[in-house]
Parts: C-alpha cells; structure tokens; sequence
C-alpha cells in the first residue's frame, strides 16, 4: 500500500525529498548570500525559564544589530507540550523556522519522516572540529547526515547528595552501588527526611529515569540492532531495586516529575536527589542553608563492574524542512554558539545546560560564574558524565539510532511497568511481557 | 396550486439567504468541516506531523473495541462524569439554597462563589496540587496535626484516592455554575406557594421536596445534560492533575485520545477514539434536544 497525504495542506515524502534536496544544494552556498530582505524567524523552544528568556533576548538583538534585514521571534513551548505543537505546526505548515532544546530521538524521529533539515553546514559554521569528540553521533542520521546538534549537554541523572547528612548518618563516601546507596538511603532517611525523590508516576520522568536504572543493572531495552530486549535480567535487577526503594521516597513520589523531585532535594525534604545542574542554581536561590553541603555523583549502579549511564537528552538545535527563511534560520543557528551570547545562555542555568564545544568550556567568561567557581568538581563531574551520556534513542555506541524512542517514551509503556511492578505488585512476567508486546508494536508501528 | 411570489417576497427570501449566510458557513467551518475531517481521518492510519498515511477502513475501530485501553478509559470516564456531576449537583443546589436566604454579605457571597467557575483550569490545578502535596500540602499538615492520619497521604498517586481528588477537584471548579443556573430559578418561585404550604403545616423539608425541587426539575434536567456533556470531554483538569495516572486508572477518553495523536503520533486512531466519544455524547444530546422539545411543546 501506498502512503499518502491525507488533507492536502500537507506535504507529501517525495515534495519534502525534493525539498530537502534542493535546501542542501543550497547550502553549499554562504548563509549571507542567501539571506533575504526583511524576514522574520520564529524560534522555539521548550526551555523559557525568565533567566535564559532573558539571555535568548539579548542574542537575538546581538543578532538582529548584525542583521537589521531579520527579525526574530521567540516563542515558548514546554517539555510536555512541544510534541503536540510541533505536530500541529508541521501539519498545517506553519513551522517555527529554529527549534532549541529538543531530545535528540525527537529530532531524529521528525527527520526520518522528511520534516527537518540537514544540519551539516551550520555545524561546518560553528566548526565541527571545536565539538568535543562524538558530540554530534546522536544526530548522525541514516543517510549519513545530520539532523541537528546539540545546544547543550545535559546530565539528567546526576544523584546530588547533602554530605552534611552523609557525615551524621556516618556515610564517608558517596554511594557507587545500590547495596551502598540502600544503606545510605537508610542511614539518612531520619527526622522527617527522605532518602530519595524517584518518580514513580504516569510520566516520561519515570520512564526516562528507569531506563537509567536498566542500563546500570547491566541492561538495555533494545539490542544494538533494536530488537526489543527489554526483558531481560537486567531489567528485573532493576525492577527489584526500584521497588525497594520505594520506601526510600515520599508518599507522593508515585506522582513526581521533574519539578516535584527537583523541589523535595532542593527545599531538604530529600537527603538525595536526582536531577541536571539546575540543583545548584535552585539552591543557590531558595534554599542557600544546604548550598556549601551539596555535591553530585554519577547514579549508582547493581556493581562496580558495570560502566555508569548516564541520560542525556542532548538539548538540541534543528531547522524544519518546511521552514520558509532556512537560509535565516541556519545564519541564527550558527549564531546562537557565539561565545558571548552562548556563555549567556548557559549562566542564565549553570550546570543545567553544558556546553558542547570545547573552546566555550575553556573560555574565561565561561568559568567566571559564582556556580561554576563554586562547584568546579561537580560542574566537571557533570560535563565528563554528560558527554559519555546516552538515552533511548542512543542507547550506546553501537546501539542504532532510534527514531521511535519519543513515542515509547509518550506512550508511557515504561512508567506502567514501574507502576505494575512496584506499585501494584503485578507478576513481574507478565508486566515484562506486556511491555515488550507494546514496544513492539509501537516499533512496528 | 401555490401562488407565484412576488418580487417582495423574493427579495426578503433573498436578503434572508444573505443575513444567514455568514452563519452557515461559520458553523460549516468550526462543526461540519472537523467533524467530517476526523471521521474521514479515522478510516486512515495518518501519522500525526506530516498526516500521511494509508487507509485502513474500520480496523481503527475494530482494534479500538478489542482494545481494553477504551474500555478502561470509558469506565473511568463514567466514573468522572457521574462522580463529578454528582457532586456539583448537591454543593451547587445547597450553595444556592444558601445564597437564596436572606444572609449578610450575600452580594459579595454570590460573587465570590463564582470564584471557581473563573479561575483558570491550570491555575485552579496548581493550587490544588500545592494542597494535595505530600511534603508541603496544608491538606496532609491539618490532617496530621487533628490526628487523623500519622504519615502524609498520597492524593494523587494511588487509587482510590486519585480518582476521589480528581472527582472533588472537579467538583469544586464546576459547581458554581449548578449555583448560578439553580438561584436564578429559585428567585422565580412565586412566595405564595411556600406561604401556602406553611399554612397547611408542611416544614422546611417538606417545602423543599415539595416545592422547591419540583420547581428546580426543569432547570435541573437542563444542567444535568450541558454538564454531563462538558463533564465527559473533560482533558485539562484530568490531564494536569493526574496525567491519568496512577496506571491509566484516571485516563480518560478525552486523554487516550490526546495520547493517541500526540504521543504514539496516530492520528487516525485518535480520531477514531474521537468520534466513538461524539457517538456516545451524541446521547446525551439527543435526549437534551428531546427534553427541550418537550418544554416548548408543554
């Protein structure tokens, strides 16, 4: 059977194809050649706290000085809402022209139906050798280009720990194991404190932060060929510790996301946390009794003798295919990694965004921040788990691309299993069963 | 034989085509051209960004009744409505009793009890979820401080209590419109017949079940059904609150459709959930329609 467009004001593969192919003989050309007179870029994107809305503003009038001819217009979306609006925009046509702060199986996944641009030239632009090694795999495509590059690295799964606790529950070093760390969560879980603030909703924290947990039992969810595999020892290890650990975490853990576990470490009502770099900037702000006493570390795992994993959605930047100002849009985008107003962006959350080039890392405007001068060790703890990050669209290096990763992720597949498992006490089979059925199906698609 | 019609009458009819033109092709644009659209879109498998896809004919729907994902949603969404409207029912009438006496402050108590009713459904879902918060929420703090429980409870991430606080919550935003429609009928009952009763000895609960409620029938019926229809369609509240967790035992059929179209990127499923959802409230509004007809008829 043949695919095709169902209402006629969408694309077609072959028009977009043609699209695509057109734009990438375009790109052979410079950006400034090719930019047109008075033109407007709409820019997206999901991360709008005030500090870096603020620091995307001052960009963007950098820019336009450069640019009079350009306009740009930033519009924010969010972590949960992109997918819909995004859907609706690429559908109807009316795309935004540059896209920040994506995961990267999100990018890949929109590429590999015919709606992103290849992203080579601006990562020429930037200078692809200024890119710390392998930071641009996960957007390596099937066709051998790229669909994107990362805007930051992020280590979502850092687990930030109070030593002042540490020292009072006699703990000396941070936990490496989960024998070590369910003795810890033990010790520190006294006077009202819990030990952890691990989500075990209906979410795509849940779901993300287990993968973790299956990679640091020495599991996976898809073999490098992305065979479903995801029942596997590995994942009932991991299922077997998650629910121990239930006990560890707060009544209403069974409903966090991001800002509930972020919000139990940072106000103290955690003795650990699990989160980015934004910790710091979130301490720092509202709760600076705990500021000198916290640190982080890679997430613990079943033993010493399996490598840490840690997730990374590799915040990204791409350009839709249906964008009408690409040569703008790719100028902007080349843009957006000048030093002064790229460090900018990434004081406006330090810790929370790393940067990928390696000659911003080493700038001296970058490490003059009070957070990154006061945390050093945790700041480059982050940025070395960071850059050796994976997450389900990436699950190794010799895991294939996976393009239907945001799907598995939004259908909750993942969360449900935890939530059978864990909180309802289902057999551990058939929940196995179910999802690797499900995830199944949504590869098959 | 019916007569040739004059120029006049031409011309009205003409002029009346005209004025209620820009209204039909309103409502074709805003009901007909969606409503069609999703039914066509649910014969397909559309993937949701670029909506190419292929047709399936009814394999949408012969999968969505196999699958126990509507059946589940269904259940919970009846749950919702029933338990939701329910509730809205019983504050909003005795709320309007209340607000019917004649009390101190009462102008600015019937403003404030709109309160609910404006307040946005996201701002209304943070302050709840504030409340219900296992750490911080006053709810947990006051309900261990009287005793009644040792360790906070969870509101949100366990059933029954999910689906209870999703019930109440939803309650409480939308009773002030049982309030509004219900007071603004009370205000119409003549006096006399509670004079009257009061002479022939009926009491307060007498009067209520015998005059009052009789009275509020027509109003009722008519607030039953709008809400009823708004209730089962509901997605923010539900979605904010709970996401339909814990394990789908507050998703919705408003929520496995959001799901469907945005996160497993199947439009044509989706829609297909859509329309099953319009055939059913399409229920409700036939016996809306029915009921009104009857009010005109009598």
């Amino acid at each position: 059977m043949t695919k095709r467009s169902i209402l006629s004001n969408s694309i077609s593969r072959r028009t977009a194809l043609m699209g695509m192919t057109a734009t990438t003989a375009l790109a052979a050309m410079p950006f400034s050649a090719r930019a047109q007179a008075n033109t407007t870029i709409r820019w997206w994107s999901p991360q709008g706290a005030p500090a870096q809305v603020a620091a995307y503003e001052f960009q963007i009038a950098k820019f336009q000085a450069l640019h009079p001819e350009i306009t740009v217009v930033f519009e924010t979306t969010s972590d949960e809402g992109y997918a819909p609006q995004l859907a609706a925009a690429f559908s109807s046509g009316e795309v935004p022209d540059i896209v920040t702060h994506l995961p990267s199986f999100a990018v890949q996944s929109y590429y590999a139906n015919g709606l992103v641009e290849p992203f080579d030239d601006v990562i020429n632009a930037i200078g692809a050798d200024d890119f710390y090694s392998g930071a641009n795999d996960v957007f390596r495509t099937a066709d051998g280009n790229y669909c994107g590059t990362g805007i930051g690295n992020s280590a979502a799964n850092m687990m930030w720990l109070r030593k002042d606790l540490m020292e009072q529950a006699g703990i000396e070093n941070a936990p490496t194991t989960w024998d070590e760390m369910r003795a810890a969560m033990s010790a520190m879980q006294t006077g009202g404190i819990y030990g952890a603030p691990l989500p075990y909703g209906s979410n795509s924290m849940t779901s993300l932060i287990f993968i973790g947990f299956i990679h640091q039992a020495g599991g996976q969810v898809f073999t490098p060929d992305l065979q479903v595999a995801i029942d596997n020892e590995g994942t009932r290890n991991a299922l077997e510790f998650y629910r121990e650990m239930r006990e560890f975490c707060p009544p209403g853990a069974t409903n966090y996301s991001w800002g509930e576990s972020l919000t139990a470490f940072v106000s103290g009502a955690t003795a650990s946390g699990i989160y980015t770099g934004r910790v710091l900037a979130n301490v720092r702000d509202q709760n600076p009794g705990i500021a000198d006493h916290v640190t982080c570390v890679t997430y613990p795992r079943i033993s010493a003798d399996v490598a840490p994993w840690t997730f990374n959605d590799f915040p990204s930047v791409f350009i839709p295919a249906q964008s009408q100002q690409k040569d703008a849009a790719k100028m902007f985008a080349a843009f957006l990694f000048d030093p002064e107003g790229y460090i900018q962006q990434l004081h406006a959350a330090p810790g929370h965004v790393l940067p990928v080039l390696k000659s911003i890392n080493e700038n001296p405007m970058y490490q003059d921040n009070d957070i990154i001068q006061k945390y050093p060790e945790e700041v480059d703890v982050m940025a070395a788990a960071a850059a050796g990050g994976f997450n389900l669209g990436y699950e190794s290096t010799a895991h294939a691309s996976n393009d239907k990763a945001g799907e598995i992720i939004g259908s909750n597949v993942i969360a449900d299993l935890v939530q059978k498992v864990v909180l309802n006490g289902d057999n551990v089979d058939e929940a196995l069963s179910v999802a690797s059925s499900t995830i199944e199906g949504i590869m098959q698609g | 034989m019916s007569r040739q019609k004059t120029l006049l009458e031409r011309r009205y009819a003409a002029l009346g085509l005209t004025l209620i033109a820009p209204t039909v092709l309103i409502f074709s644009a805003v009901i007909v051209y969606p409503l069609f659209s999703a039914i066509y879109l649910s014969f397909y498998n559309v993937f949701t960004p670029t909506l190419e896809g292929e047709w399936v004919g009814l394999s949408n729907y012969a999968e969505l009744l196999q699958s126990g994902k509507f059946w589940n949603a269904l259940k919970n969404t009846l749950i919702w409505t029933i338990g939701s409207l329910s509730l809205q029912l019983i504050f909003g009438i005795g709320m309007a009793l209340v607000l019917h006496q004649n009390i101190w402050f009462r102008s600015l108590a019937r403003s404030l009890i709109l309160f609910p009713y404006f307040i946005s459904t996201v701002v209304a879902v943070l302050v709840w979820k504030w409340l219900f918060n296992d750490l911080y929420g006053i709810l947990n703090h006051l309900l261990m401080k009287v005793g009644i429980i040792d360790f906070p409870m969870d509101f949100l991430g366990t059933m029954p209590n999910a689906m209870i606080s999703v019930i109440m919550v939803g309650a409480w935003k939308y009773f002030p419109f049982v309030v509004i429609a219900v007071l603004a009928r009370l205000q119409s009952i003549p006096d006399a017949l509670y004079e009257a009763a009061k002479i022939d000895g009926a009491g307060p609960i007498a009067r209520f079940f015998d005059i009052t409620l009789p009275q509020l029938r027509d109003v009722l019926v008519v607030i039953v059904m709008l809400r009823a229809i708004w209730d089962f369609k509901e997605f923010d509240l539900i979605f904010l609150l709970t996401g339909g967790g814990p394990l789908n035992d507050t998703q919705t059929l408003p929520l496995l459709v959001y799901q469907e179209a945005f996160a497993l990127n199947d439009m044509g499923m989706a829609s297909a959930y859509a329309v099953v959802m319009m055939l059913i409230m399409l229920v409700f509004m036939i016996v809306y329609i029915r009921r009104t007809k009857d009010d005109e008829g009598s």
